[in-house]
């Protein structure tokens, strides 16, 4: 299972049951897996889309989206900031 | 260095009190508090409402401090960040910066601030009777993080 968190408005669009997921057999990659996630929920898709989406790995900064991701990971999807 | 993410009310002047009691090692203290207000652009807002990612919130703010105190002289730095329902007139952030002389204090607390705003995984939500928005950073905040890195 790999644990999935999306942030801010994604969460807004983001059911429960996105919290926790099996991965399917054809995600290896966070790039896979941002593409499963839109599939599956066409309105998060929608919302990651439309703005600049960072991802995070295991509470680190992924830059590079060809990471491979792997049971027990966790994945957080984090719309722009907005602190201070 | 104090990096604090507090979900609960804080006092900012008891904070910096705290901060700087017996620190006459430092000739300057500088802070700022940012506060929620009661209305943006004239959208009334009832509730401020921000989210974080715990653990990484921290850690990035805690790297975003500290990569900021190394650039000037800053002994020692203050930030305290609210998370969860924020009222109207309750403080959201402290910043408070502690150096030899007076500019580098301010310049700490000024590029902090602006770090904060485009860089700490927080995201801020108002809602007033016109509904609930999710706040984004604003061009000139991301004008003022490029500026901020040349410093």
């Amino acid at each position: 299972m790999v644990r999935l968190l999306f942030l801010g408005k994604f969460g807004d669009v983001a059911p429960a049951a996105m919290a926790e997921v099996a991965l399917p057999g054809d995600v290896h990659t966070l790039a896979d897996l941002k593409e499963w996630v839109a599939r599956q929920q066409p309105l998060l898709g929608a919302a990651m889309n439309a703005t600049r989406t960072r991802l995070i790995l295991n509470q680190c900064v992924a830059h590079d989206l060809s990471r491979p991701v792997a049971d027990g990971d966790e994945v957080a999807f984090l719309p722009p900031m907005s602190g201070g | 260095m104090d990096v604090r993410i507090v979900s609960r009310a804080f006092d900012p002047q008891a904070e910096v009190a705290a901060f700087a009691a017996g620190r006459d090692d430092a000739g300057a203290l500088v802070s700022f508090v940012g506060t929620c207000r009661a209305g943006t652009g004239g959208v009334a807002v009832d509730e401020l409402r921000i989210d974080h990612y715990p653990g990484f919130t921290e850690k990035e703010i805690a790297r975003l401090a500290e990569e900021t105190s190394r650039r000037f002289d800053c002994p020692d730095l203050l930030v305290v960040h609210r998370v969860g329902s924020i009222r109207p007139g309750e403080a959201i952030v402290l910043v408070a910066a502690l150096s030899t002389h007076r500019s580098d204090a301010f310049e700490v607390v000024r590029i902090l601030m602006d770090y904060l705003k485009t860089d700490a995984p927080l995201w801020k939500r108002e809602s007033g009777p016109q509904g609930a928005r999710w706040i984004e950073p604003r061009s000139e905040d991301y004008a003022r993080r490029k500026e901020a890195e040349k410093g």
